[in-house]
């Protein structure tokens, strides 16, 4: 509120604003939608409110993205702690996670569940751990470093180099969620679907979930990869790629969870010790 | 000086308590009860003496913790102590109270260990009664004696007998022989619900997809009542349970007749089993469409 | 901001915001503190009104007006929710952890502003679709612990329950947001001098809470996703007959629900701490221990959930592990009620209308407390679970010591907030009648859990008639309690005397007290120095 020249402390006091109460609208449209769309098969509340959350998402940044510039508002105590929130907002996504790990052990591992019962459940046969998935896991990994790369070519202020790294690591998502797609369609066409029991519940839930944050942090990189474009970002004030990064990170170190737990593990019977 | 009176005091009125339920006759709940149901298993005679070792230390802390306060009032009141002190530190203090808590825990851990290992499972179980949980009653199954089975209902408010226990009494009640150690399994066909006597010390929830195990070996003839003691739906509150305990002399007499007895409702003609148990579906599945009027009162 | 944003607040220093604006825009931590406090206010009239049916109707034996059992088991859902949820957390985390932690440290606003903003709304979302459950297809009627099978497809179609999954999962989004703001606020916007060791105790509560809030609804969120699968798009996470089991959404909610059970005492236990102080005119006594006992319970909490389950079936080693871990809290507890006591010994006190809560909160909590300590040994959980015996626990921790503090906390702070001060004399009437009501409504709740009484059952065997009638008299004398606040709440904010910038004297010493009262629309915008606050060792 204070204006910029009586300013005495380093703190950023945002003017009122009319997103967040947008957002919880939206986002209640979009509950609402969801349920309709489930209850009476109608989609159209439910498009309605995501278009809704989008919308004012992307207003929301735009004001971000704007107060970003100009190193008023965002100085480097304000950087901090927006790095802060960001990391702690990526720590409860990680207990997200957690609650879909467990889900996996719980019914995989007897010791756990004290319920004698095979795994996968049915005669399902598990998901081998080669091919696309294997694939996946590459692209993933090369796609942290590809970031990094980026992420120090801003830190030395080489824009081209960012810009083109970045790219590189947005393809590499893209590809990503290309394959996975393609490996959703196979299981599904040999009838492999998400109601076929506990097995492919676990399976699709925790990697759809961490699909679709493969695809937010996609958008979030490409975002980023605008805005180096734009000439945002300076090797001291980036605290939205670095987010990005981080988030990325985030995405691949769950994926690496993944890979071991539900595809190695899964499929070498290695977890399925008989019941006691 | 002060504790020991208030601990004199505590240990008094909890004596007395417990002498003034003790002469309790039947089972199921009495008027104005203060207490637990009368004990009829070796568990829950252990549970009730725990029980009165936990409820002495916790009433002791809470009157030290009430003493300590009325001190306070009276003598820390600003009237009486205008000038407050700075102290906010004493190094053997902090420990003191760190350190009796864990005593105070330790001493509880120890029968308690002792209690819920004991009443963990049968070690020599003489028969074996199985219970299954139901969209709401219970059935029965006596595999050890015939493997008769039966469903146990609730008696309607207008069809009570004389003197019958409103939202207590059954159709058909359990039977079981006295001093006989009796393991229970328990699984549920549709949602959780949970059979507990509370004579007995037995809760045990009934998991569709499971079977659990209790034990239960009654040192008392006469009848004891439980109810379902978690929510299953609408009529959650109106599945008792009621258990005869007779002589073993007796308990072998029922059980033959009961195999004839229930014996036809056991092995119908499959079609029409079917036919039935999918109408009681169908009745089910209306009756708990919320809204919808409620099974029975 | 945009430019054209700015244009209109160029004014001056001191403007503010008007108009509705001013409330739906906000961007203001104290505005929204406010905001909060009113949400909660009226959800407790919501949920103490369905609390007042569920004493009607238990009242006596036999049916009293609810014919309908799924309206009873619809109206106990509700109302743990609407009072945990909507009532609770709101009133201690987003009112006063708003107003006062950016006062208490000294910093302008919260970290972010914005989304501080967004929590709030995404809250009053959240409570328009609760209330919207109870209206539709005969509401959840599962219980607040919404275990499956009983909360799935099979049992509950209508759409009763997806709009409670979902008001949840709208709550926890704010929840979550709110926590990482605190954190956020606390650990970066300290004015200078203030290290984490000179703290207000309030503020390292709040701290302790936003960490657990933090943990701990991300799984209740992944929770609700699952039985929101299970229920809608054939998932078998619960349902045996895929292979899944109901007795895991136990596991995922009690890891969620019992540190919830702290996120709703820390608070208070910040706030009491305050009263505490302020009242003794002595600084807290053992201020170290104080905040590290509150961190150990957090700590502690997050590996007892399954003492909520000691009936499922669990071997028994798993039951004793689960109890030990279980009783162990009631250390770090004892070292605050105590140190409490401590901090009053010695001390010259005041007995105005906030201290009379927080020594009624001493006393109620470790009554509360104390039948933890009974409930966490499963020997004898199996002859208490699901009885009243439990109600009468939890309502001794929550419904008497939590509201205590929230109680408490408007009077010791009502002042600072509107400028104006309540009626010491009403506020004495108002805790008694309050403190005799909650033990009339909740002690003869022991005495039915030990005679058997099941929980969450409308009507009740004729033995039960005695304690019961008591219990619902309590209810009436709690209401009229409740009423009366309500009452004060209106008589002060239209016709308070004013209140001095500190109401309490000498033993008020944080730096809340050293703003105006009301607090103006911006404090601390030039920073406090407070490296003349003694350090805590
Ligand atoms: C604010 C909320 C709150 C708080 C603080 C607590 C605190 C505690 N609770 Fe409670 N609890 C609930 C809210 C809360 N609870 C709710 C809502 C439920 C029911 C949920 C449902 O099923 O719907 C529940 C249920 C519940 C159960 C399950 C019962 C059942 O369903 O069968 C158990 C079992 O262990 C338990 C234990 C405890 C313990 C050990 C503590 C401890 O933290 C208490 C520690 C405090 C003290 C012990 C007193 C002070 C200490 C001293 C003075 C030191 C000396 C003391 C000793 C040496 C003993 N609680
Ligand atoms: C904080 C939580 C809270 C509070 C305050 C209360 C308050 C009350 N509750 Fe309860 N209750 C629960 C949490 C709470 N409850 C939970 C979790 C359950 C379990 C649900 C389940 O089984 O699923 C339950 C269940 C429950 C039952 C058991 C029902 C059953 O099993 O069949 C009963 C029965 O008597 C009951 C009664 C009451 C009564 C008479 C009050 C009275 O005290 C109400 C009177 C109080 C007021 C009218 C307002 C109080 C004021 C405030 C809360 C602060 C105001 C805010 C500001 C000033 C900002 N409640
Ligand atoms: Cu069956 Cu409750
Ligand atoms: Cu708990």
């Amino acid at each position: 509120m204070a204006s910029d020249t009586t300013k005495t402390h380093p703190w950023h006091l945002v003017e009122p604003s009319p997103w967040p109460i947008l957002a919880a609208v939206s986002a209640a449209v979009m509950a609402v939608g969801l349920i309709v769309f489930m209850h009476e098969d109608s989609p159209w509340l439910l498009i309605l409110g995501l278009v809704l959350v989008m919308g004012v998402f992307t207003g929301w940044l735009r004001d971000v993205v704007a107060e970003a510039q100009g190193g008023i508002f965002h100085s480097e105590l304000v950087q901090k702690g927006l790095r802060l929130g960001f990391v702690l907002f990526i720590v409860s996504e990680v207990m997200f996670f957690f609650a879909f790990f467990w889900a996996y052990f719980h019914s995989s591992l007897p010791i756990l569940n004290n319920v004698a019962g095979t795994w996968p459940n049915g005669d399902l046969e598990a998901i081998g751990a080669g091919g696309i998935p294997m694939l996946n896991t590459l692209i993933l990994l090369s796609s942290s470093v590809t970031v990094t790369i980026a992420h120090h070519a801003i830190i030395e202020n080489d824009r081209p180099k960012a810009v083109r790294w970045t790219g590189i690591t947005v393809l590499l998502g893209v590809i990503f969620l290309g394959f996975q797609i393609f490996e959703y369609a196979e299981l599904i066409l040999h009838s492999f679907t998400i109601s076929d029991g506990i097995y492919p519940s676990t399976f699709y839930m925790a990697t759809g979930f961490h699909g679709f944050h493969v695809l937010v942090g996609t958008i979030f990189l490409f975002v980023c990869f605008m805005r180096l474009r734009a000439g945002h970002f300076k090797a001291e004030q980036h605290v939205g790629f670095e987010a990005a990064a981080w988030y990325w990170h985030f995405v691949d170190v769950v994926w690496v969870f993944l890979y071991i737990n539900v595809y190695f593990w899964g499929a070498t019977g290695f977890l399925h010790l008989p019941a006691s | 000086m002060n504790r020991c009176r208030w601990m004199l005091t505590s240990l008094l009125f909890i004596s007395a308590w417990l002498a003034a339920s003790a002469g309790a006759l039947a089972a199921g709940p009495k008027p104005w009860q203060m207490n637990f149901q009368e004990a009829a298993t070796p568990v829950m005679e252990d549970i009730i003496s725990f029980h009165n070792l936990l409820l002495v230390i916790e009433i002791l802390i809470v009157l030290f913790v009430l003493g300590l306060m009325l001190v306070i009032i009276i003598k820390f009141n600003s009237k009486a102590n205008p000038v407050p002190s700075k102290t906010t530190h004493n190094t053997l203090l902090e420990v003191v109270w760190t350190v009796v808590p864990i005593a105070i825990l330790m001493v509880i851990a120890v029968p308690s260990m002792k209690l819920l290992f004991f009443m963990d499972k049968a070690k020599n179980p003489e028969m074996t009664l199985k219970i299954t949980g139901h969209q709401w009653f219970w059935t029965y199954q006596y595999p050890d004696n015939g493997d008769f089975e039966f469903d146990s209902n609730i008696v309607d408010e207008e069809d009570l007998p004389k003197g019958g226990k409103r939202l207590l009494e059954v159709d058909e009640r359990v039977v079981l022989p006295v001093n006989t150690e009796i393991r229970l399994l328990m699984t549920s066909d549709d949602v959780i619900h949970n059979w507990a006597v509370p004579s007995f010390g037995v809760k045990m929830d009934t998991v569709p997809g499971r079977t659990n195990e209790s034990w239960i070996k009654v040192t008392k003839t006469g009848t004891f009542y439980g109810q379902c003691s978690e929510l299953c739906g609408v009529n959650h509150g109106f599945m008792p349970i009621r258990v005869d305990v007779v002589t073993k002399a007796e308990f072998a007499k029922w059980a033959a007749a009961a195999k004839v007895k229930y014996a036809g409702i056991q092995t119908p003609p499959k079609t029409a089993a079917s036919a039935t148990a999918k109408a009681i579906k169908v009745a089910q599945a209306a009756a708990r469409m919320p809204g919808a009027h409620v099974l029975k009162r | 901001m945009s430019d054209t944003a700015h244009a209109g607040t160029d004014g001056g220093h001191d403007h503010s915001p008007t108009g509705w604006r001013r409330w739906a825009y906000s961007t203001n931590h104290k505005d929204i503190g406010t905001l909060y406090l009113a949400i909660a206010v009226i959800a407790a009239v919501v949920g103490g009104a369905m609390s007042a049916m569920i004493r009607l109707e238990l009242t006596q034996p036999g049916i009293q007006f609810i014919e309908d059992f799924q309206f009873y088991n619809m109206l106990v859902t509700a109302h743990g929710f609407v009072m945990v949820f909507f009532v609770v957390m709101p009133a201690l985390i987003g009112g006063f952890g708003n107003w006062f932690v950016p006062l208490m440290i000294g910093t302008p606003d919260m970290a972010f502003p914005r989304m501080n903003n967004v929590s709030f709304w995404l809250l009053a979302a959240a409570l328009v679709l609760l209330v919207a459950s109870t209206f539709i297809a005969g509401g959840v009627g599962t219980g607040w612990t919404v275990y499956p099978p009983l909360s799935n497809a099979d049992f509950h179609p209508g759409m009763a329950v997806d709009f409670g999954i979902l008001s949840l999962h709208l709550a926890g989004a704010s929840s979550i947001l709110g926590a990482i703001n605190l954190i956020t606020t606390i650990l970066n916007m300290r004015a200078p001098g203030m290290t984490l060791h000179r703290m207000p105790l309030f503020v390292w509560a709040m701290l302790i809470t936003a960490f657990l809030l933090l943990m701990a609804i991300p799984v209740l969120a992944g929770a609700l996703t699952m039985l929101l699968t299970d229920r809608n798009f054939g998932t078998a996470f619960f349902s045996p007959e895929g292979g899944g089991d109901p007795i895991f959404w136990q596991h995922l909610f009690w890891f969620f629900g019992h540190p919830e059970v702290y996120i709703m005492v820390i608070p208070a236990f910040g706030v009491i701490s305050h009263i505490i102080s302020t009242f003794s005119k002595k600084p807290i006594f053992g201020y170290l221990g104080m905040a590290y006992a509150m961190s150990a319970i957090g700590f502690v909490g997050f590996i007892v959930w399954a003492h909520h389950m000691y009936t499922v079936g669990f071997n028994v080693e798993t039951r004793s592990y689960f109890v030990i871990a279980t009783m162990v809290i009631a250390v770090p507890t004892g070292v605050k009620i105590f140190s409490w006591l401590a901090t009053m010994w010695g001390g010259s006190i005041d007995f105005k209308t906030p201290m009379l809560y927080a020594m009624g909160f001493i006393f109620l909590f470790v009554a509360g407390g104390v039948t933890g300590i009974t409930l966490a040994n499963a020997g004898v959980d199996q002859a208490f679970h699901d009885t009243y015996f439990v109600v009468a626990h939890f309502h001794y921790v929550l419904s008497v010591a939590t509201v205590f503090a929230i109680y408490g906390g408007i009077y010791y702070w009502l002042g600072k907030m509107s400028g104006r001060q309540y009626s010491e004399v009403q506020g004495r009437w108002q805790f008694w009648i309050t403190f005799i009501g909650v033990n009339v409504l909740f002690f003869p709740q022991h005495f039915l859990g030990m005679a058997g009484m099941p929980r969450r059952i409308p009507d009740y065997p004729d033995a039960y008639a005695g304690w019961n009638m008591v219990s619902s008299i309590g209810g009436l004398i709690t209401m009229l309690g409740a009423f009366m606040f309500l009452w004060i709440l209106y008589r002060t904010l239209t016709a308070g005397a004013p209140a001095e910038d500190n109401p309490w004297g000498e033993g008020a010493t944080t730096l809340e007290w050293t703003v105006p009262s009301p607090a103006p629309f911006h404090t601390h915008e030039v920073l406090p120095d407070t490296s003349d606050l003694q350090a805590a060792e």
